[in-house]
């Protein structure tokens, strides 16, 4: 168990201190001053120390300067109220790893800690960007998975930030995603950077007409909190080249207000990887439901093509010995359709597992019409295809 | 004359003739003044304000710009002059009037110093730039309010060029002897500008808020981890490390500052490792 050692004259903050440390699982260990503080490292072995600054008998620096005089280089972190440059100063020439002014939150504290046992520490050199690095141009592809996130208010993940001062957006926006994918909506931009502090955001979406808020400032503060969440402007369809203005703001591309479904599903296949297509439950291979024009039917089954042999491989691995391919509801194109179910159909029977179909009773109209999907195993729901 | 004296001696001139309320300083743009005046008035309305703005067609346009151009509103339908002000709402006007009117200060006909009085600007809109997003990322309720402070923290500075410039040349003519170089010239505006800003914004009537930004940036204020002057003194830091500075900087005393800022207004390694990101591009070239 890794050792603290905290140095401190006041009783008071040696307690606090070591009911913090103690709650992390690491061992506490105590001195009043400096002499007591290098007694006890000479006697014992210390991860971190947690010096104060000003203490009777030696005070930190003093302490600091004779550890480091000796050839010991546990990492202090430096926990005062002294917060005179030149002192923090010269115990960074003797290699403090951090900092903390007191009073100090809790969580500041044992953040530190642990980043600097679990070896996280860095330089400052490397926390502030001292080279040009290409402007704040638009953030990198979101990483993580849709299906991590159970909802706004008990996960960390969500998929979409949205903040617009219009309530009503909130609500079409909702109306028009996919049950799975999780919004957070907020109606000012204080409301979205608390809940950026906190959760964990896919896509941010800002209107760019909020009343007393500059658009472009705000995407660039969350982009700050929030640096793998594609920043996507919320702009009226009436605007003269809005494409390229939220562009030289530094968003990654605009959404037009009023919402349509096409260009929501747009948004969905540009802003969500493939598993919001399939979602797999238990042995379940659940289709999400089209909701576009009939021109991206062709797109729409060509993606679920490409993702479902993974999808059932994760089924095979978990040692079902049946799949359940729902597919909600499809669009209504029977070739494209039976082709879908042939294909997994085959591709089940080479990982060894037999077929069921769920799905409404156009899509079983549909498939009983060709040779190769006739005596497919078809139910209307999924719980009647577990019942066999 | 060594930096030491020539500082020394333009600091007592220069404090005698603020106390003996002597020293000319530069005024608030006449639309911008009485921009501001009509602005006290609670029941003057934005067609007055509107009227005035028009007189200074830079000022109008850069009002304009905030309000339905590429910072503010993106591709939104062009709006009057009037509907603009109603959109950007007195606080931000105020905030705008006081920024153009200080960015006026930077600008010298003067070549010799024009381009550092460039790169000074482009410090001091970093310095805004930080401070704004330091607040407004630790929750903090005013984050304009900080860019402004961040913004004018150094704005004693080209006042204090001016007067050196003037100086320079009555010496010169004198002595016949060369003037000091660029960098001591720097050193001599960083040893003396705080006192004749402070005036300056006193002048101006700035808030309280800022002028304490003006006076002191460079200790953090314990006692109120909120006030603006804590943003400031880590706003300038870290610009000072990004590189978006002009003169040397004092690395190891710059690096603890950044150290206790870090602490003292709650900023995570995380958000500090993309708060400056692309700092430079952002500031470089803004309101030409």
């Amino acid at each position: 168990m890794p050792a603290i050692l905290t140095v401190d004259d006041s009783r008071a903050v040696r307690t606090i201190v070591g009911k913090q440390v103690k709650e992390l699982g690491f061992e506490v260990l105590e001195a009043e001053d400096g002499v007591q503080g290098l007694q006890v490292l000479q006697d014992a072995q210390v991860d971190l120390v947690l010096l104060d600054v000003t203490m009777p008998n030696m005070d930190g620096p003093t302490m600091l300067e004779k550890m480091r005089a000796g050839g010991n280089k546990t990492p202090v972190i430096m926990l005062t109220s002294e917060s005179k440059r030149s002192i923090v100063a010269g115990a960074m020439k003797q290699g403090i790893t951090d900092y903390i002014l007191k009073p100090f939150k809790p969580e500041e504290l044992r953040a530190k800690v642990l980043s600097v046992l679990q070896g996280e520490t860095s330089g400052l050199d490397s926390l502030v960007q001292s080279e040009p690095s290409g402007g704040a141009g638009p953030a990198p592809e979101a990483a993580g998975g849709v299906g991590l996130s159970s909802g706004p208010g008990g996960s960390r993940f969500v998929d979409i930030l949205l903040i617009d001062d219009m309530e009503n957006v909130h609500k079409k926006l909702r109306s028009l995603l996919p049950p799975h994918v999780t919004l957070a909506a907020f109606t000012s931009a204080q409301q979205a950077l608390a809940a950026c502090r906190d959760k964990v955001f896919k896509v941010v979406l800002v209107d760019t007409e909020i009343p007393d808020v500059n658009s472009a400032v705000l995407a660039q503060q969350i982009r700050v909190l929030q640096p793998h969440a594609a920043s996507v402007a919320l702009s009226l369809r009436t605007a003269n080249d809005a494409a390229g203005e939220v562009k030289e703001q530094g968003f990654e591309s605009v959404l037009f207000k009023p919402f349509r479904p096409e260009t929501i599903d747009d948004f969905l296949v540009h802003h969500f990887d493939n598993q919001d297509f399939l979602l797999v439950d238990d042995n379940v291979l659940k289709v999400a439901d089209f909701t576009g024009k009939a021109d991206r039917v062709e797109r729409f089954y060509t993606r679920l093509h490409s993702v479902y042999p993974a999808a059932l491989e994760k089924i095979a691995a978990a040692c079902y010995d049946e799949a359940i391919l729902d597919l909600g509801t499809p669009p209504g194109e029977a070739d494209k359709l039976a082709k879908l179910v042939i294909a997994v159909t085959g591709k089940s029977k080479e990982f060894g597992m037999s077929l069921a179909v769920v799905g409404p009773e156009t899509a079983r109209k549909a498939l009983a019409g060709f040779e190769e999907t006739k005596e497919v195993h078809f139910f209307p729901t999924v719980q009647a295809a577990r019942g066999g | 004359m060594s930096v030491e004296k020539l500082s020394a001696e333009l600091e007592t001139i220069l404090v005698k003739r603020i106390q003996a309320d002597q020293l000319v300083l530069p005024t608030m743009p006449a639309v911008a003044l009485q921009v501001q005046e009509i602005l006290k008035d609670p029941d003057a309305g934005m067609k007055e304000v509107a009227a005035a703005l028009e007189k200074d067609p830079v000022l109008a346009a850069r009002t304009l710009r905030m309000a339905s151009g590429a910072s503010f509103a993106a591709g939104s339908k062009k709006v009057s002059l009037q509907e603009a002000l109603a959109r950007l709402g007195t606080k931000t006007l105020k905030s705008l009037l006081v920024e153009a009117s200080a960015q006026k200060l930077f600008v010298s006909r003067n070549a010799q110093i024009n381009g550092q009085l460039r790169v000074l600007w482009e410090h001091s809109v970093a310095v805004g730039v930080m401070a704004r997003d330091v607040v407004a990322l630790t929750g903090g309720p005013d984050s304009e309010g900080a860019y402004l402070a961040g913004l004018l923290h150094d704005v004693g500075k080209p006042v204090v060029a001016t007067i050196l410039l003037e100086l320079e040349r009555q010496l010169t003519e004198v002595y016949q002897r060369n003037w000091i170089d660029s960098g001591e010239w720097l050193q001599v505006i960083g040893k003396v500008h705080r006192a004749v800003g402070v005036a300056l914004a006193e002048r101006w009537q700035l808030p309280p808020a800022i002028v304490v930004c003006i006076k002191d940036s460079a200790e953090y204020d314990k006692a109120d981890r909120a006030a603006y002057v804590n943003a400031v003194c880590f706003a300038n830091a870290l610009a000072k490390k990004s590189g978006v500075f002009v003169g040397t900087v004092d690395a190891e005393d710059n690096d603890a500052i950044i150290m206790i800022g870090r602490s003292v207004m709650g900023i995570s390694d995380d958000v500090l490792r993309t708060l400056t990101k692309g700092l430079r591009e952002r500031v470089t070239g803004l309101y030409d």
